[in-house]
């Protein structure tokens, strides 16, 4: 692909944002009350970013990047927000021109390349196909393109291959013909939901490089929607952490992972494996299960799980602030004050309000380690790198 | 490129080498091994070929008088001769042809309403779904005979029009069977990538969801073709079928076997067994198919 290559990977910062999330909030409506699934929602990509966004399960991840293109699917709606596509609100355009969009401009990988291809069509078909939703390759061209893109996303053989139904691949190769269909079109923006979730380790490294050189090549922005903060130091300059359906901290990689400032954030990062941990220490999990998105908590929505809490996080809920040059947290306390006023780096028991001391009226935790044999409730879904 | 990145090439490139086999291949298979559906098919291809014969070649004209009335099996009428001695064999043969076109003409009618109104239905859904719901379930609350009836009274005689009034009562399953498949691959993840990926409503609806759902739809027409078959008999059988000289298997029964069934079973049995073999073969194939697309079959 070296006709398209025109934006190398530029800096975060230049020049206006591709896409634009003003005060996203997708709620569904189900039969038990109203499930606010993605709250209040902003962030900015520039061209040729590479952006992240992490959290467990549940966390409204999958939610923000559907409302993006508007797949929510009944009973779920996009309740209010702007998705500013090159200034363009998203959600004002009409069906035809939302179609015109998706696959065109801003393409989606997901998760399970098994499921996400249709059994019963051929490959190659299926390539096309993103192609012949959109005027933008020339038909003729089209047959011949699929092969080249095969190619490019290093499936072997992709001349004969293109004629191959999905489960003739492997794991891998199904992925990497998913990013050939993405990227069909030369989008600008291509949306990765978990590309590396469902394939072993040493295939995630490689759909990983792929989806960096594509950026490099290309200058497509990627947003990576991963549980794994490893798949996210290996390809994103900047990460959004959410929680509970609201982004609870944001900034530079780097800054993230070495200076977490939300109690969330660190906790993700501790309970990662370390190599150079002794032996016998315990896998950090966090304490505790995420919120109901239907009763949701006051104050902090993290308040319940939190070692770090005071008085303020049970009944005020905090917004985004700056922290640190382009680092954002929304925590009344932040790990700064943890580290000085509550010794956060030599924390053992994490359990709610442990380190503060704040509970809620009529709850008192019992001693640490008394009741210790079940072992860390509610796992925490965040997997080495 | 890294050492891991060729040996997982290299693996991945070994997998493919498995023999291709094909969804209707593997399903010609399977249906090969059911001995039931395998002697259907090969009963429904010998009378699919007399059909075609009976184009260009028959005993005797079909219509005309061409010995005594009433006469039994001979050598050279080997199913005797009918009241008007006409040759029963080249009636049942002609008989064949209008009842096979009127069965394969249904099918093909019930199949193009149904899928189109069941994907319409099943993938729209909202007031689409609620309008084509309701009109399906009218359809049901009339008597199927009934209404063939006074739909093929009310259009007049023809064999078009016949095909058209019983294909009325027969769409209903057909509509219901794909409304229901369209409404489970709707929510798979290759639709949603699909959406995602900009392709046309239509698009999806026939390139995505029509072919996973070909299995249950090829068994269903199955089905519908021997009970056309039967509701077309049955209809000429009353006398408001293919109107006479034309013979059919439903005015051969009524109309010139029935009257004369103590004296000269001739007439009757042999297109009677036919009618039921022929039936009992569709029903076999129908289910022979079922069992060969069903992955949970799979042996």
């Amino acid at each position: 692909m070296s006709a398209d290559s025109g934006g190398m990977g530029q800096m975060p910062g230049s020049g206006s944002p591709l896409l634009e999330v003003k005060g996203l909030s997708t709620h569904f409506f189900t039969e038990d009350g109203e499930v606010r699934a993605v709250r209040d929602v902003s962030f900015q990509l520039y061209p040729g970013e590479t952006l992240g966004i992490v959290g467990e399960s549940g966390c409204g991840k999958s939610v923000t990047a559907l409302s993006i293109l508007r797949l929510v699917q009944r009973p779920g709606k996009v309740v209010s927000g702007q998705i500013l596509f090159h200034g363009r609100d998203l959600l004002e355009l009409s069906r035809e021109e939302m179609r015109r969009v998706r696959g065109r401009d801003i393409a989606m990988i997901f998760q399970d390349p098994l499921s996400a291809l249709n059994p019963v069509l051929r490959i190659g078909y299926q390539v096309d196909e993103a192609m012949h939703a959109h005027d933008k390759v020339p038909r003729n061209q089209v047959a011949a393109r699929s092969v080249h893109l095969l190619d490019t996303v290093r499936v072997p053989d992709a001349s004969r291959r293109v004629r191959d139904y999905p489960h003739q691949f492997s794991g891998g190769m199904r992925q990497r013909a998913m990013i050939a269909m993405g990227l069909a079109n030369r989008p600008e923006l291509l949306i990765a939901d978990e590309p590396t979730t469902a394939l072993d380790v040493t295939v995630q490294a490689q759909i990983l490089d792929l989806l960096r050189e594509m950026n490099r090549e290309t200058g497509t922005s990627i947003i990576l929607i991963t549980h794994n903060l490893g798949v996210v130091a290996g390809l994103c300059s900047r990460v959004i952490v959410m929680y509970a359906g609201e982004i609870v901290e944001e900034g530079p990689i780097e800054q993230i992972f070495e200076n977490p400032q939300h109690p969330y954030t660190w906790a993700l990062l501790r309970s990662i494996p370390r190599i150079d941990f002794a032996r016998h220490d315990r896998l950090r999990s966090i304490e505790g299960l995420p919120p109901d998105l239907i009763a949701l908590p006051r104050g902090c929505k993290f308040h319940p799980r939190c070692p770090f809490r005071v008085e303020r996080c049970l009944t005020d809920e905090p917004s985004l602030q700056t922290v640190k040059g382009g680092q954002r947290a929304a925590c009344w306390v932040t790990m700064k004050r943890a580290y000085e006023e509550m010794g956060a780096a030599d924390i053992i028991d994490t359990r709610p309000g442990a380190a503060s001391g704040v509970h809620p009226p009529g709850f008192t935790l019992p001693p640490f380690g008394a009741a210790d044999g079940g072992g860390p409730t509610g796992p925490s879904e965040v997997a080495a790198p | 490129m890294s050492i891991a990145t060729e040996v997982a090439q290299e693996f991945d490139a070994g997998v493919v080498a498995r023999e291709q086999v094909s969804l209707w291949r593997d399903g010609w298979q399977r249906l090969r091994r059911n001995r039931l559906a395998l002697a259907a098919t090969i009963f429904l291809a010998f009378l699919a070929l007399v059909c075609v014969v009976t184009f260009f070649w028959t005993p005797y004209p079909p219509s005309v008088f061409v010995g005594n009335p009433y006469a039994g099996p001979s050598l050279a009428h080997p199913f005797g001769l009918d009241e008007y001695g006409r040759d029963m064999l080249s009636r049942m043969m002609v008989g064949a042809q209008i009842s096979m076109a009127v069965g394969l003409g249904c099918a093909v009618i019930a199949v193009v309403v149904g899928v189109s109104l069941g994907l319409l239905a099943g993938y729209l859904r909202g007031w689409v779904d609620s309008v084509i719901s309701t009109a399906i379930n009218i359809f049901y609350s009339f008597p199927t005979i009934l209404m063939a009836l006074i739909l093929y009274i009310v259009i007049g005689p023809s064999i078009i029009n016949i095909m058209v009034a019983i294909s009325l009562t027969v769409w209903m399953d057909m509509a219901r069977l794909v409304r229901g498949q369209t409404l489970s691959i709707r929510e798979r993840e290759y639709v949603e990538a699909a959406r995602a990926s900009g392709a046309r409503t239509g698009r999806i609806m026939l390139g995505h969801v029509l072919p996973n759902s070909l299995g249950p739809i090829i068994v269903q027409a199955t089905y519908i073709i021997p009970s056309a078959i039967l509701t077309e008999a049955f209809l000429s059988f009353l006398g408001v079928g293919i109107p006479p000289p034309t013979p059919d298997w439903g005015n051969i029964l009524g109309t010139d076997g029935l009257p004369a069934i103590r004296f000269a079973p001739h007439i009757l049995l042999p297109t009677a067994i036919l009618l039921s073999v022929t039936l009992l073969a569709f029903n076999f194939l129908g289910d022979g198919l079922r069992d060969a697309f069903d992955p949970r079959q799979k042996r």
